[in-house]
């Protein structure tokens, strides 16, 4: 999307341009077709079959019924309410309750009908297509490609659309229309007050950004900014100390004279594999105030009060970021040892013999390599530790709370925790909406301004 | 190493280096291992003679497998939660392998219309948060009667739906297979699918296990999701969400001990495949890492 | 649907002249005739809507050869009472083979989570589910929870305690059936390190002296009124029929306030001091202020040692002597409104079996859920519990909870955290606490 408004005036006109060139070919088409084209405009597919191509025309054919029936008998009663979202209330008939309409389905299925109609459109302008090419190609006196062949090339030369047909349309069902379904509800009223179905929601216009933008007391605006600069703090933190303290111990493991190399990653391999519900829950509890670090700490004699893992704002935070270390490098020095092997051995020989400390050697040719091939995975796993759930989750649930903050946010709480309170305890269903699309915007806006500085995007061969 | 000019007063500076090295090497074994040495040690804490709470010391008075008779005794749905949880990752591994497999093929072999669009679009998909989409997930899979007593499938169907965008790293280790290899067999008539499964799946025998192996861990550690979807019917909990009830609701006091137990039953199958496996995993990180 | 109605009706009414008979081919012939009239009320339907509702409540009456048609009725419920709830509904049906078309289901939901769960998709949600009342309103506001059925109104509100009753009231409406009148809390305490638990300053002196811990989770709107209503604060919201919350009168910030504040942040300052009110969670306990649920696990922990008191007093920073007070909750069972009138019948009467007087008197005896039911209460085995008499004795002392907005707690949580974690601390000044009560009683003003 960030993509697509960087293009300049001149893709509005390409895309007016386009649509008017369209426009033109479905009218020739229409002109110049014969009565099989013709009849197509209507039943599509009927032009295809006609000609013998059956496999495509029955394709088309097949769709067109689908949609319109789908649509005639399950969609309209959902797409007709779309711009109201509901008008009959939920009544109580003596004891009995009568719903009404359900704002919620109402705009889910309305939606997912919206796109199949135009889907519909897509597809009957394709059929217009392929009545045109198939015209010019028997006028050209050539034969139509072959009934086993359109068969046998979706096995050959469009491979691609056998192996992407039920990925995309998984993705569409199960990612695309959600996400058009939520970013719709930020623009409704949709919260604990207007709960379907017993309760009508309906739109609102801008009114939901504009409650985020409110900076007065208890405000959203305010805990906003606040949650927004602690999960950035918190991205970076989580990105590159697991980042450089993971290559160190990769760098002390695979030094020379080590030995059980396997041993020591294994150890350390292990934080991976168990399940992190089971390891933070349990380190949740073994840092808590009444923990087992605290009790054995106080045991010894080493401190007189316990110390305040989770309840202290500043070390709540600390905690999480010190934990998470023990959760990120074991991930690193799987990276690193695999990619260290890869760095040439005579590079650092020919240091050496130019007298070079192991410091200056790691860091004139171990850190720019390891920057060079690594920048697109640290870019992904700062985006990751944006929106990273679990560990704040299982760890402090976003806690310590504080007055100061709206929404029931805590001092921990990243934008996504944050959201998952505001979606599951408050059912404040369009805010959180709303500050979905906003950790939409600032992790793309991220991505892209980091994406265009890594210096292997930049230059592609630098390393090769 | 031909070292030649090595004296004495190197060796000994190596012998201290390699002595601090191990010690510190020793001292990160210690902090990794101890939270799992305590969930182990916890787990066989006597329910019937200690409190199952938490306690306040590591090591426990009296050992017994009382928590594991527990949750192996049919008392509580543990073993149907573990059912449930093997079921889902089986089923979402091995079907989220082949999408994985076809997407990251056809993006980095066919070139065709509408390619760099999709990999770009499904990239900006992958920036929203996934909460927002989960109340609508609920009620599409409500439609579908995928909820509740249909949970499993209902997970299933969404642990494999949008596998399609988890393509980088696959698309990735393809990309590392000489084209050249394809275009030889075109020559001699062999068709893409042939290609594909002939030629370029054998070859691919890391990022399958790798890809296979990630998705097999995944649904282990699902809790908000799988909580959602079960909605209070307990049968159709899998394990992370039943044992986080455990130490989370009021209604299970004294659980502690047997969350610990269960949670060292879940460890285990995952921690010895992924042992096994783990050389799969450094290449198929590390092939991610490379490629981006 | 009201086709439906008029034929139930006018079988019922052809039943109850047969009734006297007694006799099954009596009724045989009743369900006959109910399906013959149905096929003529199709015609007259319309103008019968009136005299159904009336005679709704003379069908209930009369309902011992109605049909009800089938269903499943979901319950949900505590773990805990899960086997016992299956084994009440079997006694249930036994005693009515009238609803025998319906089957049952009971799913360990906790309180904690019905609500939860019944407001993110209400049609899928339990028919019957047992909450706690401060999730009254929310619910009634999803439109998840049905009114007590007329029959039904004053049984309730006669048999079981009036706060109870008054918990279970949005506006004038009664929607849920009192289950118990334990939802407040007390202290439970270890014999051998508290000799006296009667003064908070003292019942810190002897837990710090021991090295031991005191939960007390003040960062929680439930448990931090033991302070504000302790000192005389008061903390209400007006709500009308629907749920909806028009007016409040908070007095938090005030002379008052302050002091309860301070008891708050000094009480934090202790070492001894853990914020908390889970025993299974808790470590190395002198005492924890806790409610009934813990009780067996509290027994657990303290072994022969295990004590309960009222809460304790203080000595405020003014020098005078409050006692704690706290909340007086119950947990309710609500209905969930129905489509169909004889699924909602049956669940009515399920769930006014589920909270009768000997349904209450078997679950205090199977786990020890303090009844709100007046003649368990006065029964001789719940008045000699120990948990039980201290709540009894501290809910003298307690206000009974009403409805508070969702953002009631989460503000009190901020509140609480703020002393905690020490932006409120013993050098605040008496200027800085009013200051953060009135920004508190300002946003709980504000909250919806």
């Amino acid at each position: 999307m960030a993509a697509e408004n960087n293009k300049n005036k001149s893709g509005v006109a390409a895309v007016f341009s386009g649509i008017g060139k369209n426009i033109a070919e479905i009218g020739t088409t229409f002109i110049e077709g014969d009565w099989k084209t013709r009849v197509s405009y209507l039943i599509m597919g009927f032009g295809p079959i006609c000609r013998g191509a059956f496999l495509r025309g029955f394709m088309y054919l097949f769709c067109q019924a689908g949609i319109i029936s789908w649509i005639y008998f399950y969609g309209w009663k959902y797409l007709s309410k779309l711009n109201s979202l509901g008008t009959v209330e939920t009544a109580k008939v003596g004891r009995k309750t009568v719903y009404g309409d359900d704002s919620f389905l109402i705009l889910l299925f309305g939606l997912l009908s919206l796109i199949l109609v135009i889907a519909l459109i897509a597809l009957w302008r394709m059929n217009i297509a392929e009545n045109r090419k198939e015209e010019q190609i028997l006028k050209a006196g050539k034969k139509l490609p072959g009934n086993k062949r359109d068969f046998l090339s979706l096995f050959d030369s469009n491979f691609d659309k056998t192996l992407l047909a039920l990925p995309v349309l998984g993705i569409f069902v199960f990612t695309v229309l959600p996400i058009i379904f939520m970013i719709c509800v930020a623009f409704t009223n949709y919260d604990a007050t207007h709960q379907s179905p017993s309760k009508l929601f309906t739109w609102v216009g801008m009114d939901n950004f504009k409650e985020l933008l409110s900076f007065g007391p208890n405000g959203f605006g305010s805990t906003f900014v606040s949650v927004l600069l602690w999960t950035l703090v918190w991205a970076f933190f989580a990105t590159f100390l697991d980042y450089f303290l993971g290559m160190a111990v990769a760098i002390l493991i695979n030094k020379k004279g080590i030995r059980f190399k396997k041993l020591w990653r294994t150890i350390l391999v292990m934080t991976i594999a168990v399940p992190q519900f089971v390891s933070l829950l349990y380190l949740m509890k073994m840092f808590a105030k009444d923990g087992l670090i605290n009790t054995y700490l106080m045991k010894w004699g080493w401190i007189h009060e316990a110390i305040p893992f989770w309840t202290n704002p500043m070390l709540a935070r600390i905690t999480i970021i010190v934990i998470n270390i023990w959760i990120g490098i074991p991930y690193l020095m799987l990276i690193a040892t695999g990619l260290l092997m890869n760095i040439p051995e005579d590079l650092y020989e020919s240091a050496k013999i130019d007298g070079a400390t192991p410091w200056q050697m790691f860091r004139h040719i171990t850190l720019p390599y390891m920057l060079f091939v690594t920048g697109p995975y640290l870019l992904t796993q700062y985006t990751g530790n944006l929106n990273n759930f679990n560990v704040i989750f299982l760890l402090t649930q976003g806690g310590p709370k504080s007055m100061a903050l709206a929404g029931g946010a805590g001092r921990t709480d990243l934008l996504v925790t944050w959201l998952y309170k505001i979606t599951l305890n408050d059912t404040n269903y369009k805010m959180a909406a709303v500050i979905g699309i906003m950790v939409f915007i600032v992790t793309a806006v991220i991505s892209l301004v980091v994406y265009n500085m890594l210096p292997s995007v930049k230059d592609e061969e630098g390393f090769q | 190493m031909a070292n030649n000019t090595s004296t004495s007063s190197m060796k000994q500076k190596r012998a201290v280096g390699n002595a601090i090295a191990y010690l510190v090497l020793i001292a990160i074994s210690v902090v990794w291992l101890f939270p799992f040495v305590g969930l182990v040690l916890q787990s066989f804490r006597s329910y019937a003679t200690e409190y199952g709470g938490m306690v306040e010391y590591f090591i426990p008075k009296q050992f017994s497998l009382d928590n594991y008779k527990f949750i192996l005794s049919g008392e509580s749905n543990y073993l149907l939660w573990y059912r449930n949880t093997v079921i889902i990752a089986v089923f979402v591994s091995l079907f989220q392998t082949i999408i994985v497999l076809c997407v990251s093929y056809a993006l980095s072999r066919m070139r065709f219309k509408g390619r760099t669009f999709l990999m770009r679009f499904w990239l900006i998909l992958g920036m929203f948060p996934g909460f927002l989409a989960m109340i609508c997930l609920y009620f599409l899979l409500k439609a579908l009667g995928l909820t509740q007593a249909g949970a499993v499938p209902g997970l299933i169907l969404v642990g494999i739906a949008s596998s399609g965008m988890g393509y980088y790293v696959c698309k990735g280790y393809f990309d590392t297979i000489p084209k050249s290899l394809d275009e030889a067999a075109r020559i001699d008539g062999a068709s893409r699918a042939r290609i594909f499964f002939t030629m370029t799946l054998p070859m691919s025998k890391p990022i399958i296990i790798y890809t296979a192996l990630v998705a097999f861990m995944a649904p282990w550690c699902d809790y908000v999701f799988a909580s959602y979807v079960a909605f209070g019917h307990d049968t159709s909990y899998n394990v992370a969400v039943g044992l986080t009830r455990w130490v989370w609701t009021n209604d299970y006091q004294g659980f502690f001990t047997r969350f610990c137990a269960g949670g060292v039953l879940v460890a285990i199958p995952v921690v010895i495949l992924f042992m096994c496996l783990q050389r799969y995993y450094v290449e198929g990180v590390t092939g991610g890492a490379v490629k981006g | 649907m009201k086709k439906k109605i008029l034929a139930v009706l006018l079988a019922t009414a052809m039943v109850g002249t047969m009734a006297g008979c007694g006799s099954q081919e009596a009724a045989q012939t009743a369900t006959d005739a109910a399906q013959t009239v149905q096929e003529t009320a199709e015609t007259v339907a319309d103008t019968a809507e009136q005299a159904a509702d009336t005679v709704a409540d003379a069908a209930d009456a009369a309902d011992a050869t109605v049909d009800y048609g089938t269903g499943e009725i979901k319950v949900w419920v505590a773990e805990a009472i899960v086997d016992f709830t299956k084994a009440q509904i079997d006694t249930f049906m036994a005693a009515h083979p009238e609803f025998a078309g319906y089957t049952y289901v009971v799913e360990a939901v906790g309180e904690g989570d019905a609500a939860g769960n019944m407001i993110t998709d209400v049609t899928a949600g339990a028919d019957i589910f047992g909450f706690p009342q401060d999730q009254l309103a929310r619910l009634v506001v999803a439109g998840a929870l049905e009114t007590v059925a007329p029959e039904n109104i004053d049984a309730v509100k006669t048999q079981n305690d009036a706060g109870s009753v008054a918990a279970a009231t949005v506006g004038d409406e009664l929607y849920a059936y009192p289950v118990t009148s334990d939802n407040g809390y007390f202290l439970y305490y270890d014999k051998s390190v508290i000799s006296d638990p009667s003064t908070l300053e003292g019942l810190m002196e002897q837990a710090e002296a021991a090295g031991k811990n005191v939960y007390f989770e003040i960062n929680s709107g439930w448990y931090n009124t033991a302070f504000f209503f302790g000192t005389g604060c008061k903390l209400d919201y007006t709500i009308d029929s629907t749920g909806a919350f028009n007016g409040s009168d908070i007095t938090y910030a005030s002379d008052a306030g302050v002091v309860a504040l301070r008891e708050m942040i000094d009480l934090a300052a202790s070492p001894s001091f853990q914020n908390g009110s889970s025993v299974s969670n808790a470590t190395n306990v002198a005492a924890i202020v806790d409610g009934t649920w813990d009780s067996s696990a509290a027994q657990d922990l303290f072994g022969d040692n295990y004590a309960c008191a009222k809460l304790p007093t203080f000595t405020g920073s003014d020098g005078k002597t409050y006692q704690l007070s706290g909340f007086g909750g119950f947990k309710l069972l609500g209905v969930k409104p129905q489509d169909d009138e004889n699924k909602l019948a049956v669940c009515d009467a399920l769930a006014m079996y589920l909270s009768s007087e000997e349904v209450q008197q078997a679950r205090y005896e199977a786990v020890g859920w303090g009844p709100s039911n007046l003649n368990v209460q006065a029964s001789a085995a719940v008045k000699s519990d120990v948990a039980l008499s201290a709540l009894a004795e501290q809910l003298a002392f307690t206000i009974p909870q009403g409805q508070y907005p969702g953002d009631y707690w989460t503000l009190a949580t901020g509140l609480g955290d703020d002393v905690i974690t020490g932006v409120l601390n013993k050098d605040s000044s008496d200027d800085d606490l009013m200051a953060a009560l009135q920004a508190f009683t300002d946003a709980c003003a504000a909250a919806k």
